[in-house]
Formats: C-alpha cells, structure tokens, sequence
C-alpha cells in the first residue's frame, strides 16, 4: 500500500474515552477489568469484563431521540466517530460525501438492544417489539448510523471476521482510498460484549478466563497460568487519507498502512493451527508489501488469545519469521489490561501502536509473571517500556484460525510535536 | 381536546422533543423528522393507548397531528 495515512484516531476503551485520557492510563501499566456489573452474572463461568465508563459527556452531538434508537455498539461508534474527526481536524462539509466511506469491524451485533426486544416478543407478541429493533441490532448498523448521522454516502462495508474484523475493515478502507474510489475514510470497529446473551454466547466457545475472584490478573498472555482472555466492550475509529490530501489540508499525521495481508489456518474449526504457519505465512507477506526488512521491525503488537494453543502458534510464527532477532524485537499484548474487544480490537491495537510511535513508549503485556512454556520473547512484562517504535507490525487473530497482519510506519521523526504537549499523550 | 393531549404526549414521549416543536397542521416527516421506524413505534403506541386498530395507510409520517386526530376519532365514533 502506498501512500495511506492516519490521519484522526478515536477511542473508548475501558481505560479512557479520547486517545489523550485513553494513552495517559495505559501508562499506568494496571488492569482495567473489573466485575460485571450491568446484570447479574453469577451464574457465568467468567462474569468479569473492561466495561466503558462515562460515554455521556462524549455524547453531547447525538440527539436523546437518536440515543433512544441505537444499541450500546452504534453509540460508540458515533462517539469514536465524532472524536476521530475532530481529531483530524475534519470538517466534512469540505469533502465529497459521496467520495466517503465507511469500513467497520464487528463481531456479535447488538444485542444489549435485542435481547430486551426478543424477551418482549415471547412475553407480549409481536406487538412488544421496539420498531427500532429493525435498524438497533444487526453488525452493520453501526457503519448505517455513522452514515445517516454524517451523511455520508460513498463505498463502505462491514466486516465480519471474529476478532480480526477490524483489523480487516481498516485495511480494506485502506485498499478502497489507494483505488481512488473515495477520498476520505473513517474506519475501525467497534463491539458491545458485556449483555447476558453475548457472554453466554463467549462463555460457550470456552476461551473465556475464569479468574472471577482476581479480575485484575485474569487477562495473562504468554504465562504459565493464563487460562482465556477476558472481554472488553468498546470501539476505535481511525480516519484514513492519501499522505497528499493529507499533506495539502494541513492534518496531522500519524502513521502510514503499509501492507496488511490475512489467511486462514484451515486446521479446526476453533483452534489455531499450533506450529503457526499461515500466520507466519501471513507475517512474510505483509513485510513483503509493504517492503520492510526484517531487522527494521522495532516493535509487535500481539493478538494474546491467552490460551495455549493461541500464545504457542503465536510465538512460534514469530519466531520462524525473525528467527534469533524474534526475542530482540519487543512483543506485547496491551489488551491485558482492558480486555479483549472482538471485533473492535484490532483497530484499538492500531490506536495503541500509532501511539506507542508517537511518544515512544510501549505498552507492555500485564500478569506475565512465570513464562508459559515456549512463550519465550521478550512481551514487555508489566511496565511501559521507552522505545523509538518507528516500523511495527499488529496481529490480529480470529477464531479457527483467521490471521490478520498490518504493517505500519511513523510518519517524520517521532519528535512530539505541540500537539501531543497539548494533548498530554505521551510518557513525561 | 383529551384526544389532541393524549396524542401530543405521545408524540412528545417517542420522539424526545419539546412541546412547542410540534406543527399541528404540517406533515410529521417535514415538520420532525419522522422515519418509518419512529411511526410504526407512534401508530403502536396510538393503538394501545385508544384501543383501536389502525391500518398502515391511514396513519402515516406523511400525516399530520390533526390528521391522526381525525383518523382516531372517527374510530373512537364508531359503535
């Protein structure tokens, strides 16, 4: 890919809502995840998860009667929308909205909204369900509000792709901007997770850390006692634009996408393949694209399923690409300390590592404390670390094997600029 | 009059808007904005609220406050 700058980023995660509050907490180094709270969970295997906390004063620009309309997942992409955008200082009256597009991950839909709606359609008929139900639930509402509320009507999509979606939707929006059939793209993902029938559903596939009575320490990629991720709910939004567009209205420039490439283990129909081949494969192929030499990888922002068969094949594909430089390279997993996002992950991992260029520091893998057997490279235990992150690569992986691989690239000298100082994000 | 409040505080209730936003005599999609999913929610809460059926074509977003007056009053007439 040539030429695809980040231009506006946009988050709500647990550890904070705006990529200043979000980056100064996970400088903190800590946990985010906590006890589910909106329902009673007792019940579940895992009931603790990365919850958003105070979304309303980011929700000024939405309408009570809009709010109303929409699941928690829609609200979130608005929001991270509207944070994006102003971030990249985008007034969209001077763009052709029919030139803008939309490309959102998604995993599970909305379902804080319909379930409600389903238990009133068995308790009262057909007529108890919320007219609204149409448009509140399905994975691509979210890419149809941002389009209604903005409207913007150019090429977008909704990928559906387990955890790796919005690793993909970016990396298509990416594609459609280099095709030259948009102009401007915002894309990301953006996923709901904590409602009853959602965590059961999570529950079921069995990948789920059952540490209820230490949720702080539940999340542990690449250690002896890991034992599943945790959800999160959330969503990342990243503005994208040719570096000359960009260059010729004055935005800020972020990072470039350089290559992104994704496959499939065809192993199982929930495991990944364990010796990690394809995602090695897959590794190879985005350094290929996007013309990086190996040695020039500074840092790996990792999908830390923390299971055993995610975290082995995980290492193990690093290892077979880098090969004796694999535990040079700094490999961490920030997620641990907020939880895992599904569909919204991967484009909040992209916020992490652009950010991480940014202010050169890196954030590290929490609740790695005894090395699980093999997982052997260096995860950035525990504590941020300074490193000048020039090149760096996001994995993001789904379920029975989707890989998903993104090569980024600081753009300029990762000097803070005035305004990072303003905007406090970065290490002091 | 009863009738002209009942159907005001549910248009009110549904759409979250201020009372003064209502136009008595103008189409609710021109005047508030209405969507297909918003009337539907609003004819649902008119049927409940008066106990009376309503059909799709007799209350639309392209009807106006009065016009749903009129429409639920005839009906409200009937034996």
């Amino acid at each position: 890919m040539k030429d695809i700058v980040i231009t506006g980023m946009g988050v709500a995660a647990p550890p904070g809502i705006g990529i200043a509050d979000f980056w100064r907490h996970m400088q903190e180094g800590r946990s985010f995840v906590g006890p589910i709270t909106r329902f009673d969970s007792s019940l579940y295997p895992s009931r603790i998860a990365g919850q958003i906390k105070g979304l309303e004063p980011y929700s000024n620009s939405f309408s009570p009667r809009l709010l109303k309309k929409i699941d928690l997942f829609s609200h979130m992409a608005l929001v991270t929308s509207d944070l994006a955008l102003k971030d990249a200082k985008i007034d969209l009256r001077n763009f052709n909205l029919h030139r803008t597009g939309i490309f959102m991950g998604n995993t599970l839909g909305g379902w804080f909204f319909a379930e409600t709606e389903l238990r009133d359609l068995y308790l009262e008929g057909r007529g108890g369900v919320s007219p609204y139900m149409a448009s509140a639930w399905f994975p691509a509402a979210p890419q149809g509000q941002i389009s209604i509320f903005y409207g913007i009507k150019g090429y977008s999509k909704t990928v559906i792709a387990d955890r790796a979606g919005s690793l993909m939707a970016i990396a298509y929006g990416a594609r459609t901007l280099e095709r030259g059939k948009v102009d401007l793209v915002l894309a990301g993902g953006t996923e709901a997770p904590v409602t009853p029938y959602a965590l059961l559903c999570c529950n079921t596939y069995g990948f789920l850390s059952r540490k209820n009575d230490t949720p702080e320490k539940a999340y542990a990629p690449f250690d002896k006692n890991r034992d599943g991720l945790v959800i999160a709910e959330g969503a990342g939004i990243l503005t994208l634009e040719r570096l000359h567009d960009a260059q010729k209205r004055n935005a800020p420039l972020y990072a470039r996408i350089c290559s992104f490439y994704t496959n499939c283990d065809g192993y199982d129909r929930v495991a990944f393949e364990p010796e990690g081949i394809c995602l090695a494969v897959a590794i190879e192929e985005a350094l290929k694209e996007a013309g990086f030499d190996k040695d020039s990888i500074d840092y790996i922002c990792a999908d830390g399923a923390a299971t055993a068969s995610g975290d082995v094949s995980e290492t193990r594909a690093i290892k077979r690409v880098f090969g004796k430089r694999a535990k040079e390279i700094p490999v961490s997993a920030p997620k641990s300390m907020f939880g895992n996002m599904l569909g919204a992950q991967g484009s909040v991992d992209v916020i992490t590592t652009v950010l991480s260029m940014m202010s050169g520091a890196v954030c590290p893998t929490i609740n790695y404390r005894d090395p699980a057997p093999e997982c052997d490279l260096d995860y950035v235990p525990n504590k941020v670390q300074n490193k000048d992150v020039k090149r760096a690569l996001v994995i993001s992986r789904g379920r029975g094997g989707i890989n998903a691989v993104m090569a980024l690239e600081r753009l300029g000298d990762g000097q803070k600029t005035e305004k990072d100082t303003e905007e406090g994000y970065y290490v002091s | 009059m009863l009738v002209e409040q009942d159907i005001r505080e549910i248009i009110i209730q549904i759409l979250s808007i201020q009372p003064e936003e209502i136009k008595m005599d103008e189409k609710l999609s021109d005047s508030l904005g209405v969507d297909s999913t918003e009337m539907v929610n609003i004819v649902l809460s008119l049927e409940k609220k008066f106990s009376v059926h309503i059909d799709d074509k007799q209350i639309t977003k392209f009807s106006s406050p009065r016009d749903i007056i009129t429409v639920i009053e005839s009906k409200r007439a009937r034996p």
